[in-house]
């Protein structure tokens, strides 16, 4: 973790951590996600495979399943949600106590699946909001464990202070990745700084060819 | 697996069983006899199967909706025949015919319009999760049942969704969702305030 930044030894004798609330909180956080498995059907089976001991996600922090929302800050829809079933899903949504995140396990819960049916909710995110997306039918434990660990570095980049004093947070835009790079990359301050499959550095290149045209004569 | 023929016809139990009553007995082709027979004689006949041919169990009551048949396939009998055809099929523990427990078959057809049969709950009480599910997907009714709603759709459910003529999307799948919805948000307006984070 590197937020927690260890002072000198040799400063203090007994040792202590200078960190921020924000990074201190999320690191609590991360670390403890507590699942509500929320099993409909054969998800629920890799589900239980990988809080067991062969895929293990107590090295995660993550195996204290409990069946009360109440004790639960991450909802794990696996398997297929049907409509008369998904007043109990989002009444246990509703339970559980904030701050709290949904994985949509496998195809079913995050598409429908193959079941284009009248009984079948096509996407739980029509009814939750969705962090994670698995898919898969049913996906490996692999992939779920895949997910949580996407999640936790999701929660890493949280910012609960703001949330606390109710101050705008700093808003990751869809799809951009934003949440996968580090806590304090920071904005790049030119694009050599950016990777060169970002896509913000391929748009700063973009626009650097127009302004090169534009300065040569050429129409714009 | 019996090395026996299938029969080719109906047991004698059956026959003498079904005397006097006005049906069609014929051989299906998995070696099970078929009654045909108005839907208004089904349950005098079941009852007879039950009490003089030993037939103990009710292993099976649904229905086949004939839509496509009469609109495409069979045009002789469009409009002649009713569109729904309820079938039950009953198990007989104690014989043996070709070589398997004897079963028999019993078809009757009822109307778009009426679509309504007798209850055989008072013959076979296990028959009851049976009818209802076939009225929750066909919409039949069971004339007689005790507690005749539906039992995998809500209860409020509108449609019959295994109709031929309804759509296997659907129609407005997520209606009464949207409404338990509503009235719980209207309820506690607080409760979802900051609380749907993209």
């Amino acid at each position: 973790m590197a937020a927690l930044l260890p002072v000198r030894e040799q400063a203090s004798g007994d040792g202590f951590f200078a960190t921020r609330v924000d990074a201190l909180v999320n690191w609590g956080r991360k670390n403890s996600l507590w699942p509500m498995p929320l099993g409909l059907s054969c998800c629920g089976i890799e589900l239980m495979a990988m809080i067991g001991p062969k895929f293990d996600i107590a090295r995660f922090g993550a195996e204290a399943a409990r069946f009360s929302p109440r004790q639960c800050d991450l909802l794990v829809v696996a398997g297929t949600l049907t409509w008369k079933m998904a007043q109990a899903a989002r009444t246990i949504y509703d339970q559980m106590p904030d701050p709290k995140w949904v994985i949509a396990m496998g195809v079913c819960s995050s598409s429908g699946g193959m079941y284009d049916s009248y009984a079948v909710v096509q996407g739980v995110d029509s009814i939750l909001p969705v962090d994670v997306y698995v898919p898969g039918c049913p996906p490996r434990p692999d992939a779920v464990i895949d997910a949580i660990l996407k999640l936790q570095q999701r929660i890493e980049r949280e910012q609960p202070l703001k949330r606390v004093f109710a101050l705008p947070e700093h808003v990751i835009e869809q799809g951009s990745g934003a949440w996968l790079r580090a806590p304090n990359s920071g904005v790049p301050k030119s694009a050599s700084d950016l990777h060169p499959h970002d896509p913000r550095a391929r748009r700063a290149i973009e626009r650097r060819e127009i302004e090169r045209q534009g300065s040569g004569g050429g129409k714009v | 697996m019996s090395a026996t023929a299938p029969p080719l016809s109906a047991s004698a139990a059956v026959l003498g069983a079904l005397e006097g009553v006005k049906c069609e007995v014929s051989m299906g082709r998995d070696g099970v006899a078929t009654v045909e027979l108005a839907r208004e004689l089904a349950h005098d006949a079941l009852s007879r199967l039950r009490d003089r041919a030993g037939f103990e169990q009710c292993t099976l009551v649904t229905a086949v909706d004939h839509l496509i048949d009469n609109e495409l396939g069979a045009l002789a009998h469009a409009g002649a025949r009713e569109r729904y055809e309820v079938v039950w099929q009953l198990l007989c523990t104690t014989r043996v015919l070709g070589g398997r427990a004897e079963r028999v078959r019993l078809r009757a057809r009822v109307s778009e319009s009426d679509a309504r049969v007798m209850s055989c709950t008072d013959l076979w009480p296990g028959a009851a999760y049976a009818e209802r599910e076939c009225y929750d997907m066909f919409g039949i009714r069971f004339d007689g049942h005790a507690g005749l709603k539906r039992l995998l759709m809500p209860d409020e459910y509108e449609h019959h969704p295994l109709r031929k003529d309804f759509p296997h999307e659907g129609i407005e799948p997520d209606k009464l969702y949207r409404a338990w919805d509503a009235a719980r948000r209207a309820a506690e307006p607080a409760r979802d305030a900051g609380q749907e984070r993209s």
